[in-house]
């Protein structure tokens, strides 16, 4: 016969100022099983710990209901309690009547009473039929991957290796550095980008810790946190790494020319390319859509003999190259290499891109001397297009006049309803420059309000005020073609409340920020969740904000939401140390409330494995016939199987047949 | 009509008012604090510290030279004490009075002003000499008004000042 103890908290007014406390205890000692019914001002203060642990070791109870907050937020606590005090920490079951009944029911005090009377009725029901249960342990594989080389990543890996765990950083462009190399300058120190990034590129690079998958991609991953196999598809360059030297001879060489995809598409690259100058690794890489095969050298194909000489025709690339790391010969396997790896934990920084300007056909996005914010700052780059001039794409003269977008695409019910939250500062970061060196250039900026929240900010934007640059309140509508090169910027300037024209040379469209075209794939290989906004989903936007739903995987940077350098290297550094924790545990712990098969009851028919969300249950034969098997790393304990089962050969611990059927009757009697 | 705006006309009207005193103009962000205690404001006229610095902003220094709003301020100077950039807007509605005076464009009633200051040392001035022996006062009080002699120096100090440029004594 269990002996159930109740507890009813008044969480201050949060219970107290609705329900009548005093009813729901006097009413749950009427309850079967109930030992003794005790209050609270607050239950999980120490003096209401108290309470409960004395209870226990006085003998008095060997099941506690405590009717307080949330499961979420407390359950936790009050189970530690228990097990503080020798009692399975299992055999604790909460009612929620703050959520369920203060929160919801305020304007009925008394019917919000009797609802927690019910709910704690229903608690006591299925405590009474509660079984110990234990906890489970499996060992953890002390390395953790990265998978984003951006300022993001390279932070993680950082942290993750200088702790002392080797760290696999997965990168699907041939160098890391990700978004920030592209970048001139950044806000609000004006330092170069590339000044701060390269050399922690280069630490990365180097450190003994940190296995750099450069030119890769997550094919697929398995497992669960602390045991994830992870297959990454190292794609083809074509060149042979171990042997190029960086030194870029095929580079100057390749005729085959493609839109260069690090400068925004303002310039052309060859079709063999090093990403940019300080890229890391430095190699080279072959894109075979736009190599011309000189001198009819295909891909694995022999040399031809020359008519006139009889030498055999090598490539240009093959011919330059003085690593010998050109090897057209070679059968490549276009698909690349597949390398397996175990890793415990795993963080995601995976970026962010840009949108196209070409979404928005109010704002002229055909004329070149229209371009994204991300182009500008290309062009006024060093290692730019023009080595850092300012000059119109049409005819290669400088603007006079210079017209900034804001909220292009961001703040938009058509497009993405957030804040891109960067676009104020890198826009004022842009017209500064841009002033700095241009003192004659007219700049106007266009904002729907200006957003400088961060650390100095705000100085900077109050400072842009003062260079000069002119500040209007009020969403450009349109953007009229006048010819070839000038356009007409219509406005309204709502401080004024008049419409305003400023013909200008050249526009910058802050386009919105946005999360990946690959990020869908890799959150199905992953078990990511998506936000509103298309980001990965935080576990909790302020209590877990690096982990995931998915254990053992967290998150880092624009992937889980718009943010500027700071921010990211923030969360960088906190979801490595969050990877980091099971790593140095060397052990997970799984918890017993995850459903079982009794393979007797088993009729083999297979209908839960397909149901299962997280794939944890599999066909295994026993006795000659299939059986379902759960594998209790992946199950989470949602409960599906236990519901389907025919048979009702599935049992979810914690939440078995008997519990359930006492919370009904307790419900409904 | 839509405003069209242009550097040449901003610069022109930004360096106008700097040069007459209003230096913090381009500190302005347009909150608004000024116009919210500005007894001018509340009084009618509704170009006066934000709406006139952000005219100003956007190059309107002729478009507006006629505006009677910038004589309604009475310098009492709340929009300095509330201003959170230290625009210090009294001195930008201040100088763009400097500037219509010195373009002629001030309000009638601003004339008859400073020509009575021209003629008898002060702006406003009524004569009160019965109201005055009725409490036991002198009835000419001892001002420039019955002083010839300071009137003259009032004359000299205002015919060397550049007020008198403006032609108007």
């Amino acid at each position: 016969m269990a002996k159930v103890g109740v507890y009813v908290c008044h969480c201050g007014s949060n219970i107290a100022g609705v329900i009548d406390v005093e009813a729901v205890r006097a009413f749950a000692e009427t309850l079967p099983d109930v030992v003794v019914s005790r209050k609270d001002l607050f239950m999980c203060s120490d003096s209401g710990q108290e309470l409960i642990k004395q209870d226990i070791k006085d003998g008095v109870v060997d099941r506690v209901v405590v009717a307080a907050c949330t499961p979420r937020t407390h359950e936790p606590i009050f189970r530690g309690v228990c097990e503080s005090a020798g009692l399975n920490k299992y055999l604790f079951e909460m009612a929620n009547i703050r959520d369920q009944s203060s929160w919801v029911h305020p304007q009925d005090p008394s019917g919000a009473t009797e609802k927690a009377k019910m709910v704690v009725s229903s608690a006591v029901g299925k405590a009474a039929r509660l079984k110990p249960l234990e906890d489970k342990f499996v060992d953890v594989t002390q390395k953790a991957m990265v998978v984003g080389g951006g300022v993001g990543g390279i932070f993680s890996a950082l942290e993750l290796a200088n702790m002392g765990y080797k760290t696999y950083l997965v990168e699907k462009d041939p160098s890391i550095g990700g978004v920030m190399a592209q970048l001139d300058k950044t806000f609000p120190t004006n330092d170069c980008s590339a000044c701060i990034l390269t050399p922690v590129m280069v630490e990365a690079g180097s450190h003994p810790n940190i296995e750099l998958m450069t030119y890769s991609e997550i094919d697929d991953v398995e497992g669960f946190i602390g045991n994830y196999n992870v297959k990454v598809r190292r794609k083809q360059t074509y060149i042979d790494w171990k042997k190029c030297t960086g030194c870029g001879a095929c580079v100057d060489v390749c005729p085959g020319k493609a839109p260069d995809k690090f400068d925004a598409g303002l310039s052309k690259r060859s079709a063999a390319y090093i990403h940019f100058p300080q890229a890391v690794p430095k190699k080279a890489v072959v894109d075979m859509d736009s190599c011309l095969n000189c001198a009819g050298r295909k891909i694995g194909s022999e040399p031809k003999t020359s008519k006139k000489t009889g030498e055999p025709m090598y490539a240009p690339c093959e011919k330059a190259c003085p690593a010998d790391a050109v090897d057209r010969s070679i059968n490549y396997n276009p698909e690349g290499e597949i390398v397996e790896v175990d890793v415990g934990t795993i963080v995601v920084a995976t970026g962010y891109k840009v949108m196209e300007k070409d979404c928005f056909k109010e704002l002229a996005p055909q004329h070149s001397n229209v371009m994204t914010a991300l182009q500008l700052e290309r062009l006024i780059s060093a290692t730019g297009p023009t080595g850092g001039k300012l000059l119109k794409p049409s005819n290669n003269e400088k603007p006079k006049t210079i017209n900034f977008v804001s909220c292009v695409g961001s703040r938009d019910v058509n497009h993405h309803t957030y804040c891109s939250r960067v676009c104020c500062m890198y826009m004022i970061k842009q017209a500064r420059l841009l002033k700095e060196k241009y003192p004659d250039l007219d700049i106007y900026m266009h904002f729907i309000d200006v957003r400088t929240a961060g650390k100095d900010y705000d100085e900077y934007y109050t400072g842009a005020r003062r260079m000069g640059i002119n500040f209007l309140k009020g969403k450009v509508g349109s953007i009229q073609t006048l010819d070839d090169d000038k356009m007409r910027v219509v406005a309204y300037d709502m401080e004024h409340g008049e419409n305003v024209e400023i013909e200008s040379d050249m526009v910058i469209l802050a386009t919105a920020i946005e999360q990946t075209e690959s990020a869908k794939g890799l959150a199905q290989k992953l078990g990511l969740q998506f936000d509103g906004s298309g980001f990965f989903k935080e576990m909790h936007p302020k209590l877990g904000p690096v982990e995931t739903a998915t254990q053992g995987i967290y998150l880092a940077g624009c992937c889980q939401g718009p943010k500027d350098i700071p921010d990211t290297v923030s969360q960088a550094k906190g979801a490595a140390a969050a990877a980091a924790v099971p790593l140095a545990q060397g052990k997970v712990k799984i918890e017993p409330i995850i459903s079982e098969v009794h393979a007797e009851k088993c009729s083999g028919c297979g209908i839960c494995v397909p149901l299962c969300p997280y794939s944890a249950i599999s066909m295994k034969t026993f006795a000659d016939r299939p059986r379902a098997e759960i594998d209790i790393t992946q199950c989470k304990g949602c409960g599906v199987c236990t519901a389907t089962c025919p048979s009702a050969a599935i049992v979810l611990h914690g939440y078995e047949e008997e519990q359930i059927m006492a919370q009904i009757a307790a419900l409904t009697s | 009509m839509a405003i069209q705006l242009s550097k040449d006309k901003i610069d022109e009207a930004i360096n106008t008012i700097i040069e007459y005193g209003g230096d913090g103009i381009q500190r302005c962000v347009q909150c608004g604090a000024c116009s919210s205690v500005c007894p001018g404001v509340q009084a009618g006229f509704p170009v006066l510290c934000r709406l006139l610095i952000k005219k100003l902003q956007d190059g309107l220094l002729e478009d507006i030279i006629e505006e009677q709003s910038s004589w309604g301020c009475q310098n009492c100077n709340r929009c300095t004490e509330v201003c959170p950039q230290g625009v210090r807007p009294q001195e930008v509605v201040i100088a763009f009075r400097r500037y219509q005076a010195n373009e002629l464009a001030f309000s009638t009633s601003t004339v008859s002003a400073q020509m009575q200051l021209h003629d008898i040392g002060h702006a406003v001035f009524t004569e009160a000499g019965e109201l005055r022996e009725g409490v036991g006062l002198p009835g000419k009080a001892p001002t420039s008004a019955y002083n010839e002699k300071a009137q003259e120096e009032i004359q000299a100090i205002l015919d060397n000042s550049p007020m008198a440029e403006l032609g108007l004594f």
